[in-house]
């Protein structure tokens, strides 16, 4: 299957991808480096969370919880058994698809409001279990997140892996979204009965998107506790969850290059204007209620919106230009 | 053995609470807010600050949680409920009254702080009072004043039989004459007072603490859940339930494990019986 994409739109990627690709060298310090890095590190696993929410419309706000056990598995695996962080990094994306299934056969049944208690009650369990078992996950102190070794150790090098795999990430999902996957989540998102009816088989298309996001989630947990290089069960807090959440509802459901922009416009933003970071959470609350209330389809839909105002589409006009004296004379003569 | 019943009683008692604030706003809007907890947990933080920053007597501090949580009511169905229902997208709701939790929780954590405070007594008691302790008393009191109160509201007066009717059939209520815009408002700020009474009650026991609202939505749904939408001594059963098998689990398996068997006995109850104890079954909508 082929598609003509609008030479605008190559531009724009192709400029995208330049930009991200010689960022280390016009960023200005490492700390703007660190930004990128985690930037691509949330938007491994959003990618993935977005297929769930933005496509199923299915409202996880636990998957901080999915995140924490990539983080502990990978943290535990590559540091402490001494694994190669490669492989570590792969059975943490393989144990975050597990708990993506164990969690989702039970909960992807339950209808919309139950479903996103039973996921946020799943987060909360997640930070339960690592707390009462310090021998394994190092409880309240926390374990240490190993580097990757040499061509990734250094912060450019790390940018580099992550920024490739957020690559890959966005790639799938792409391709995952655009085909009969896409389309079969979209239904369901839409009218799950309707989809049904058309012969979608809702639960197992729901399950596919969650495990797929589950291995995201996993693979980024992973990524995630080697950029922290430090991590405690204070770093998997709720509202991280709820951060994940607003980046793709603010970018708007069901598109790919909103929730990218969400991301990266909502992880800059707090850490770019001093003001908000005090405020983090109130922030992003605000700002989802507003979204939700003001244009529940994104940001975007702002966009499209003032665009048509400052460039309205051409009209075809007609120009009448009426004989007027003749219309007088023939008035006065009905008169 | 008599500390772990009565203090899983007690608990479960405030999730009961919990869950009949739950059930008052889903009988006019079918909406479940996440901001059901927030309210309980305003109650509390606003009673400690008048009573115990301000100095002012235990009866001023209990209308002030109630008029809190009431105005708290009020502005959760204007903000977050009326444009989203008028709207008609499915599960919007959720996403505005999470938003609304958020914001309420962290400008509570920033203008009360994050460390959990202690709730003043109101009764002059001795502490070592053990199981007869006012802290485990109020809570328990306050949900069977609440469910007795409710159902006399839905039986006795004109406004609960307006209720009723709407939680029956919305459409039919506004055919019939019913304002129901004015009905669900009405119902948003009487669940506002009963959160804000019982985030009071429960004080006490949970100390007044900004991070409350999460746990009290989670596990007020919860024992709702298992004791079914809807029913009024269904959410005082499945409260009493979920309160007595936490205070037994961590009796026996330690503290680390609450919130895992809460969720356990939502996960089986949603298996052997998805309505709930005494919930109305669902009928699919096609």
């Amino acid at each position: 299957m082929t598609t003509t994409v609008p030479a605008s739109k190559i531009a724009g990627l192709v400029f995208g991808a330049l930009l991200i690709a010689t960022l280390p060298i016009w960023a200005g310090d490492q700390y703007q480096l660190h930004l990128a890095a985690l930037i691509a590190v949330y938007w491994i696993l959003i990618a993935g969370l977005n297929l769930v929410v933005g496509f199923t419309g299915q409202l996880s706000i636990g998957h901080v919880g999915l995140l924490s056990i990539g983080a502990y598995g990978f943290a535990i695996l590559a540091g402490k058994a001494g694994w190669s962080p490669y492989a570590a990094m792969l059975a943490s994306g393989a144990l975050g698809g597990v708990c993506g299934l164990l969690l989702g056969l039970p909960s992807l049944r339950l209808p919309g409001f139950y479903f996103a208690m039973a996921t946020m009650a799943f987060a909360m369990i997640v930070n339960e279990l690592v707390m009462a078992n310090p021998d394994l996950t190092g409880g309240g102190v926390g374990l240490p997140g190993p580097l990757f070794p040499a061509p990734f150790g250094t912060p450019t090098g790390f940018y580099y892996l992550v920024a490739g795999m957020a690559a890959l990430v966005t790639w799938l999902t792409w391709n995952i979204a655009r085909r009969m996957w896409g389309r079969a989540f979209i239904s369901i998102r839409d009218n799950p009965v309707a989809a049904q009816a058309v012969g979608v088989p809702v639960l197992r298309a729901k399950l596919a998107a969650f495990v797929f996001s589950g291995v995201s989630a996993g693979v980024a947990g992973a990524v995630f506790a080697s950029l922290q290089s430090y991590i405690t069960p204070d770093t998997f807090v709720f509202e991280l969850s709820l951060f994940f959440f607003v980046c793709i509802i603010i970018g708007g459901r069901g598109s790919l290059i909103g929730p990218l922009i969400g991301t990266a416009a909502l992880t800059a933003l707090p850490e770019l204007v001093a003001p908000l970071a005090k405020l983090g959470n109130l922030f992003y609350g605000v700002l989802l209620l507003l979204v939700v209330l003001v244009v529940p389809e994104g940001i975007g839909r702002v966009f499209e919106i003032v665009g048509e105002r400052l460039r309205p589409r051409e009209v075809h006009r007609e120009p009448v230009s009426p004989d007027l004296p003749r219309l007088a004379r023939a008035l006065k003569e009905r008169a | 053995m008599g500390t772990v019943i009565v203090s899983g009683l007690a608990i479960g008692m405030v999730y009961a609470a919990v869950a009949l604030v739950y059930n008052v706003m889903y009988s006019t809007s079918k909406v479940l807010s996440v901001t059901t907890g927030h309210i309980a947990m305003l109650g509390g933080v606003f009673g400690a600050y008048i009573i115990a920053a301000l100095g002012l007597h235990w009866i001023v501090g209990l209308v002030g949680a109630i008029v809190v949580g009431a105005v708290f009511g009020w502005l959760t169905e204007v903000l977050a409920i009326r444009r989203v229902l008028a709207r008609s997208d499915e599960h919007l709701w959720l996403l505005s009254t999470l938003a609304l939790a958020t914001i309420v929780q962290h400008a509570v954590a920033l203008w009360w702080g994050t460390e959990p405070k202690p709730f003043p007594r109101l009764i002059p008691q001795d502490f070592s009072a053990g199981v007869m302790d006012q802290k485990f008393w109020l809570p328990v009191g306050c949900a069977a004043v609440m469910a007795l109160g409710l159902e006399l509201f839905y039986r006795r007066t004109m406004y609960g039989k307006v209720f009723m009717a709407m939680s029956e059939d919305a459409f039919a209520a506004r055919a019939r004459g019913i304002s129901t815009d004015r009905i669900r408002l009405v119902s948003y700020v009487l669940s506002g007072a009963l959160g804000g009474l019982a985030g009071f009650a429960a004080g006490q026991l949970t100390f007044a603490f900004f991070a409350l609202g999460h746990a009290l939505t989670l596990s007020g749904f919860i024992a709702l859940a298992v004791g079914g939408l809807g029913s009024n001594v269904g959410a005082l059963i499945g409260g009493a339930a979920l309160g007595l098998l936490s205070a037994f689990a961590s009796y026996w398996f330690g503290g680390e494990y609450q919130q895992t068997v809460a969720v356990g006995l939502l996960m089986v109850v949603l298996l052997v019986k998805p309505e709930g104890l005494l919930g109305a079954r669902n009928v699919r909508p096609v």
